[in-house]
């Protein structure tokens, strides 16, 4: 068994884009099949944070632990410390994305789409990345889509898709990244059900969301961001129910209210 | 088997038709003996005693198209005689005036400039190879250009965008005259060389070897910035998906955007080609027989200024055609849009 306390823990990020501050001073520790919830305002800095988790953003400094190795060090945009490179790439893989917008890959059928990185990357066999793809589809209740192309599915279609490829890479970790945001509403519910099975099962889970509902049902901890700053931080009830923080108690009036 | 739609099904009967007429009108076209049989007395006297001399007074062309044929008799010296004929559907029509004078030059000349009868190197057969070839030379090296140009590494980066910039900025003509004229000389070889000294093509064979280069080098810089802006314009998600994914650069370039690109390329490059083939004219500067010689040719030796109506719609059907193939690419990628 592996040795650590934290599947993901940072310290001290920060991320600025020239003058503006994105990210202050965040930190963040992960126990092993936690769900956490992000919630707050838009331009608090929830995406970019989760981003900067899967190195999509580079972030100013702070420190990235996955599975208590470091696995980033960086200091006023300068690398301190990082892990060779294919070390990095097999820690990075033990996190999968999922993004607002989908991103599927038009070109390829639903089942390519998510045999591809499982090919090109684990370099499995074909018969054995079928299978799992078709488990997965199954799974996120699409498997009778396998062979139609991603312009024919509705978009919470697409996106349980997404969630499927993304863990046929076998993460330990998933980032959502506002996943039903683009999705109109009748079909955010489909969308959810697959997170809330996969929390279930025990995945380590960090959502970015703004479906206070699922938040409430599902999250073992809800993270309240605004100003690139952790502003508050609790099991749902304390957060819903308590807000201690003046921005927290309205931005949850402001969105009971919409 | 895909079940083929009423548009193309209608399509293939027309063509079906349209060749089953051709080639029974072919059948129907009178020979040259049939047309000679036409000829005045005068005219098949000196044809006779042509046969057995060695020196002919009579100049017999005999030109078939499809499914008319043109048959031209001229004899020179004091008694000059000139008799011109077109076949057609067992019929010999005399062409000395009226229509038929018309129809029997518009005839002889497409025949020319198609190029039948003689080489790769002639006519028609040129224009259309040296423009397939040129596209696909350039498509190629338009690629490395292209993801050389979008590298942020500045080794890669630098001399991709100064070639682009130099073949973007110049005119193909004067590169065209640099790698016929000027390249030889620096380096001590001629074109022509390059091929076998008793094959008595290696001349053409040398200028079609050069115009291919100055051409394909050309086109490579515009088919950079088309396959450049393919690819930039694929959505930034799609990367972010790809890296999240765990694949490498080079492997969400040739497995996820390149794929995707192509689709969008295909329009830009068939405009590329049509401008390529309408370029190729300028291989007259070098002496290459090609529609545009040809007719240049035709015009200043035959004093005839009709030869350019033929030369325009050989260029246009020749578009045309080829517009229709790329058409039918871009439907077989549409798929997924």
């Amino acid at each position: 068994m592996d040795n650590y306390e934290y599947i993901l823990e940072t310290e001290h990020v920060s991320k600025n884009f020239g003058d503006l501050v994105v990210l202050k001073d965040i930190n963040l520790k992960v126990k092993k099949g936690e769900v956490i919830c992000i919630i707050g305002p838009s331009g608090a800095g929830k995406s970019t944070y989760l981003r900067s988790l899967n190195q999509l953003e580079k972030i100013t400094s702070g420190k990235i632990f996955v599975r208590g190795d470091l696995f980033l060090h960086r200091e006023n945009d300068k690398t301190v410390e990082k892990l060779a490179k294919e070390e990095r790439q097999k820690l990075l893989l033990e996190m999968g994305m999922v993004f607002q917008r989908f991103n599927l890959f038009p070109h390829l059928t639903v089942l390519d789409n998510i045999m591809l990185a499982p090919l090109q990357v684990r370099q499995e066999n074909k018969e054995e990345a079928r299978k799992t793809a078709l488990e997965l589809l199954k799974m996120v209740g699409l498997e009778e889509k396998a062979n139609e192309y991603p312009n024919k599915l509705s978009g919470g279609q697409q996106q349980r898709v997404a969630i499927a490829r993304a863990l046929a890479m076998k993460p330990e970790i998933m980032l959502f990244d506002e996943p039903t945001s683009a999705l109109d509403p009748e079909l955010v519910g489909g969308v959810l059900q697959v997170m809330k099975d996969l929390a279930k099962q025990g995945m380590t889970m960090l959502v970015v969301t703004h479906e206070m509902g699922f938040a409430k049902e599902v999250a073992d901890r809800v993270i309240f961001m605004a100003d690139g700053v952790i502003m508050e931080e609790g099991t749902p009830e304390e957060v819903f129910n308590n807000p201690k923080n003046e921005r927290t108690k309205a931005f949850l009036k402001s969105i009971l209210n919409a | 088997m895909k079940k083929l739609s009423k548009k193309t099904i209608i399509t293939i009967i027309i063509c079906l038709v349209v060749i089953a007429a051709i080639v029974v009108l072919n059948r129907m076209m009178p020979s040259q003996e049939e047309m000679i049989e036409n000829a005045s007395e005068k005219m098949e006297k000196m044809i006779e005693k042509d046969e057995t001399r060695s020196r002919k007074r009579v100049t017999v062309t005999y030109n078939d198209l499809f499914i008319v044929s043109y048959l031209s008799l001229s004899s020179s010296g004091a008694n000059e005689m000139r008799e011109r004929f077109v076949g057609f559907m067992n019929h010999t029509y005399n062409a000395d005036e009226g229509k038929m004078k018309v129809t029997g030059q518009m005839i002889n000349y497409t025949y020319r400039m198609l190029g039948r009868g003689q080489n790769m190197m002639y006519g028609a057969k040129l224009t259309i190879l040296l423009t397939t070839l040129t596209t696909l030379i350039g498509v190629f090296l338009g690629t490395f250009l292209a993801l050389g140009k979008i590298s942020k590494r500045k080794i890669l980066n630098k001399p991709c965008s100064g070639y682009i910039f130099f073949f973007r900025g110049t005119p193909l003509l004067i590169q065209l005259f640099v790698i016929y004229f000027t390249i030889p000389k620096i380096f001590g070889f001629a074109w022509r060389d390059l091929f076998d000294a008793s094959d008595t093509e290696s001349v053409y064979k040398g200028a079609f070897l050069a115009a291919l280069i100055a051409f394909g080098l050309n086109s490579g810089a515009y088919c950079a910035e088309i396959i450049r802006a393919a690819i930039q314009s694929i959505d930034k998600g799609q990367y972010e998906a790809a890296k999240a994914l765990g694949m490498s650069y080079g492997k969400t370039m040739r497995k996820v955007i390149i794929p995707q690109s192509i689709r969008r390329m295909i329009p830009p490059v068939c405009n590329e080609f049509i401008m390529i083939l309408k370029d190729a004219s300028l291989v007259f500067a070098i002496s290459l027989l090609d529609i545009t010689t040809i007719s240049k040719t035709i015009m200043t030796s035959e004093g005839s200024y009709m030869v350019f109506i033929p030369a325009l719609i050989i260029y246009l059907i020749i578009t045309a055609f080829f517009s229709f193939i790329f058409n039918k690419i871009e439907e077989r990628f549409s798929i997924y849009e």
